[in-house]
């Protein structure tokens, strides 16, 4: 009889384990003791799926080019900023008004529009003003931390944000409101709630790449410019509603939305190495990678969803 | 200098100068770096991305990497500690179970009786080994991992007494404090 029991008493201890972290009542068992020390080891037995997909990470890695992205070549900066595209400078007080944001340089290029800078926490954003309404926007998505998700949220509606999603606990752990600014920028404003918060994981201000195929987008980044997956959640049928990447020392998230065909800045270390390792991977060249007369090298790029690249090697210094 | 240093010290040269040669040692080692984040990190998905930027660092910084008879994976703890470290500031934590240090020697032991089980487990019939992966992994319920299998709950609850009694008695059978894989000592 007791055999007929072992199978059900050894579930009930598992269970123990997996909610609780506790199999003490199996140690008064003497039949069940040493099943469950090996089970409470089994709780740290590696997910296969995830050494395999980190070694096919490292593979890539480790063969990838020496076109390399290149890291902290500005103060504040990261290999990848946002460059958002708008016709006047209400964007730039958007941010002031809502996020305290900084505004560390002004360009001003007659016939070519105005290039801002902002700093928003420990998070760099670039801003191109066209001056021309005619020219339509370019609206991104950002994942933005604060300390405080609803008094930020009612900031951005006083300075003229649409609300998509009142402030309320989310199940991945954070508080958080979700608003449209007025140039149609979705930005997802969140606190962390607990330690295991993605918050911990990034800087101020992350941008949040829409794709139809997620998978398939990460896999063109990783080929054009090396990123680095760093985590995924992915449903039934393949769909992925959230994952990270990492290129150079940036962070990018991503989710299956339609696309919001955005730009992003790169520096790199040898931009027209990487504007033809991009073009390799898929992208559609748009400008070759030129000199300057601001002394910078850049070439232009766009990707299969539609996000320009701007692929830069900053002034020597 | 015994067999396994050795080897272990002309892998690392030869990753030195190819990179693509990194994923041997990436198999050699990648469990016990698990183990020893996994022991601390409090969660699953914390263990995998500080697992993850532990290979990542090594990779990046294999050049570096000065051979003086110590194991590679002492090198590994060390990254891995200072990540667990990164996290938990990050997470603003001051304590937690176990300091973000280098094993002790009972560690060692300990963890690689750890790499062993998982071995063991790679090894086991598949429909046990998928067991295995959904109710420790996955935690799904023996009604979810009946469903996914197709199978009913009695006969899950027997292939889950039959995967563990397995990896018990193997694992008693075998030498105690050998994994199998060289240079945790050397």
């Amino acid at each position: 009889m007791a055999d007929q029991l072992l199978p059900d008493r050894l579930d009930e201890v598992i269970d123990a384990l997996v909610a609780r972290g506790d199999a003490s009542a199996a140690l008064r068992d003497p039949e069940l003791a040493a099943l469950a020390r090996v089970a409470a080891d089994l709780r740290h037995y590696p997910n296969r799926g995830f050494t395999t997909r980190l070694r096919t990470q490292l593979e890539r890695r480790s063969t990838m080019t020496t076109a390399t992205l290149s890291p902290g070549v500005r103060e504040g900066f990261t290999t990848v900023t946002p460059y958002v595209w708008v016709p006047d400078r209400g964007l730039a007080d958007f941010l002031i008004r809502t996020f305290d944001a900084v505004e560390t340089r002004v360009d001003d290029n007659p016939g070519h529009g105005i290039h801002r800078e902002l700093r928003i926490g420990s998070s760099m954003l670039m801003i191109g003003e066209t001056g021309r309404p005619d020219v339509p926007a370019r609206p991104q998505a950002f994942h933005v931390f604060v300390d405080d998700a609803d008094a930020t949220f009612a900031k951005a509606l006083t300075a003229g944000a649409m609300s998509i999603g009142e402030p309320e606990d989310r199940h991945y752990g954070e508080r958080a409101g979700f608003v449209i600014d007025p140039y149609g920028n979705h930005w997802y404003i969140a606190t962390a709630l607990g330690p295991q918060s993605l918050g911990h994981a990034l800087r101020t201000v992350t941008s949040y790449l829409h794709a139809h195929d997620v998978d398939d987008y990460m896999k063109f980044l990783t080929r054009a410019f090396g990123a680095v997956e760093e985590t995924r959640a992915e449903q039934p049928g393949g769909v992925i509603p959230y994952a990270r990447m990492r290129i150079g020392d940036a962070k990018v998230e991503f989710g299956t939305h339609p696309p919001m065909p955005g730009s992003y800045f790169m520096y790199a270390a040898d931009p027209d190495a990487v504007y033809e390792q991009a073009i390799a991977a898929g992208a559609k060249p748009l400008s070759a990678p030129t000199d300057q007369p601001s002394g910078i090298r850049i070439g232009f790029v766009e990707d299969p969803v539609g996000n320009h690249w701007y692929i830069a090697r900053p002034r020597s210094t | 200098m015994d067999v396994t240093t050795d080897d272990e010290r002309l892998l690392i040269e030869a990753a030195q100068a190819d990179p693509a040669r990194f994923l041997e040692l990436y198999d050699r080692n990648v469990d016990r770096v698990y183990a020893y984040v996994s022991r601390r990190a409090g969660s699953r998905a914390v263990a995998e991305d500080v697992t993850s930027a532990v290979f990542e660092q090594a990779l990046a910084n294999l050049n570096k990497f000065e051979w003086r008879g110590v194991p590679f994976v002492s090198w590994l703890f060390r990254i891995a500690a200072n990540a667990l470290a990164d996290h938990w500031k990050r997470a603003g934590r001051d304590s937690h179970e176990l300091p973000a240090d280098r094993p002790d020697e009972r560690e060692y032991q300990d963890l690689e009786r750890r790499v062993s089980l998982f071995q063991l487990v790679d090894r086991l019939p598949d429909v046990q080994r998928q067991v295995i992966q959904m109710r420790f992994v996955e935690d799904r319920s023996i009604r979810e991992v009946a469903a996914a299998l197709d199978r009913s709950e009695g006969a899950v609850k027997q292939l889950q007494l039959r995967a563990i009694d397995t990896l018990r008695r193997e694992f008693e059978e075998r030498p105690a404090g050998r994994s199998g894989r060289p240079g945790l000592h050397g």
